[in-house]
């Protein structure tokens, strides 16, 4: 599963890792992610992220 | 250990949270000129553009801070800090004693010294405010004239176009992003720009903003000639917001002097984000903030972290179009070999500059790939000498360096 990066902070979401901290479980994809979901570190959404080439 | 940080933004929100990851009882007050939670700014932009909901504006969920124990004072402007006794005094009155303070002030948007610039219907996007108010006023007045053609300038276009407003862009010197490109990728990005029903004058100057009693009719350009307009917006850089720490007599140069512990010139006196000069560079980005407010943090509660400072993260996008420069792009003397690659149809272009083979800057557009790799390549001045003309090819594997 490939990681994404947040392009406002640099934040790397890990599929393999999730975020638990806001109710997502390992494995899950960055394009399973809730549709309210944002960047945990600096909180930009879900469009600011690209895929980690 | 009492903190009261300056500042509801980016730095001064990540270094409350910093704070609170580190020092579970620490007490942490936030004073915050704005009057919503805390939001990240590029979120302005989609939102300006109409494509996201006021709701989605905001990072954290509601309480988040009280959850944290974190005190946030929204629209309670800090108007006085004491670096002697360590106060911070805010608008209403309120002060708070505290050990330690962190001046997270940011920047506020240049304002062009135009006659005319008082004008109703003149603008800068900075807030959220400022944000509410453009979108407010579009409605009856379409024309939107936007000084500057660079980062800001180009993607307030952008937002503006998408809600439906007639844009020019202003840009006073001959090219788009003239920092950062050359005149062939500035020559694509500006076909591009214009693609979208922006359109561009470039080597233009507004001198005067132009009205009547209800508002903006036009601009006055140098050199003669005018434009239509029904409201301006002035995108035409940033400036650190150091009015505080001056008051206060700190060691202010175009930002907050701060050490490699981002310390001020007062002990018990931090600075980070916008407002910060660390090494003789103010950023103004994202991650060049949130470094040194997590870095900050650390350094107030007094686990010694060092801030070697940031690598500007180079890579943007601009009006949908992928823009990575890094180094000199525009040489001038005659010993730099130029090596080029462009294809009209993609949209991509590419150039490198060697000095005795070595990378000394490079221009990525339109393409993702090879744009970190490239950036690393030229910030560590490689010698790429032997790849010289296939590094620039889209099928080039970067591993064989």
């Amino acid at each position: 599963m490939e990681k994404w990066e947040c392009t406002a902070c640099g934040y790397i979401y890990d599929p393999a890792v999730g975020d638990a901290e806001n109710g997502v479980q390992p494995g899950t994809r960055f394009e399973d992610l809730p549709e309210g979901w944002v960047c945990p570190l600096c909180g930009v959404g879900k469009e600011f992220f690209q895929k980690v080439v | 250990m009492r903190i009261v940080i300056v500042g509801g933004g980016l730095a001064g929100t990540m270094a409350a949270k910093g704070l609170r990851e580190l020092d579970p009882s620490a007490e942490i007050d936030v004073v915050g000129e704005e009057q919503y939670p805390y939001y990240p700014r590029p979120n302005l932009i989609e939102f300006l553009a109409g494509n996201i909901p006021y709701e989605r504006l905001f990072a954290f969920p509601e309480g988040w801070n009280e959850r944290q124990g974190i005190r946030i004072h929204s629209g309670e402007t800090a108007v006085r800090i004491d670096p002697g006794t360590l106060e911070v005094e805010t608008k209403k009155g309120r002060v708070l004693a505290c050990d330690r303070i962190l001046l997270a002030s940011g920047s506020s948007a240049r304002v062009l010294p135009l006659k005319g610039g008082d004008r109703k219907g003149v603008f800068v996007l900075k807030t959220l405010d400022d944000a509410r108010a453009i979108i407010d006023y579009l409605k009856d007045h379409p024309r939107a004239a936007v000084l500057g053609g660079g980062l800001l300038g180009l993607e307030i276009a952008r937002a503006l176009v998408t809600r439906g407003a007639l844009v020019t862009v202003f840009e006073y010197l001959n090219r788009l992003l003239p920092l950062q490109l050359d005149d062939q990728g500035a020559g694509l990005l500006k076909s591009r720009i214009e693609s979208m029903g922006i359109t561009v004058r470039l080597g233009a100057s507004a001198e005067e903003i132009l009205g009547n009693g209800g508002g903006v009719t036009g601009l006055r350009l140098k050199g003669g000639g005018e434009a239509d307009a029904d409201m301006v917006v002035m995108a035409a850089g940033i400036q650190p917001a150091t009015g505080l720490a001056r008051g206060a007599g700190l060691d202010v140069d175009r930002g907050v002097v701060v050490d490699d512990f981002l310390r001020t010139s007062r002990p018990g006196v931090y600075a980070a984000g916008d407002v910060a000069q660390h090494r003789k560079r103010i950023y103004g980005i994202i991650p060049a903030s949130f470094e040194q407010a997590r870095v900050a943090a650390a350094n107030m509660l007094g686990r010694e972290k060092k801030y070697e400072g940031t690598v500007p993260s180079n890579t943007l996008k601009i009006a949908g179009v992928f823009v990575t420069s890094v180094g000199g792009v525009n040489p001038e003397s005659g010993d730099r070999e130029v090596f080029v690659k462009r294809d009209p149809e993609t949209g991509v272009y590419k150039k490198i500059v060697l000095r005795n083979g070595v990378l000394d800057g490079a221009i990525w557009m339109g393409t993702k790939k090879g744009a970190a790799e490239i950036t690393r390549l030229a910030s560590a001045g490689k010698d790429v000498g032997p790849w010289k003309k296939e590094i620039l090819e889209d099928d080039f594997d970067f591993t064989t360096l």
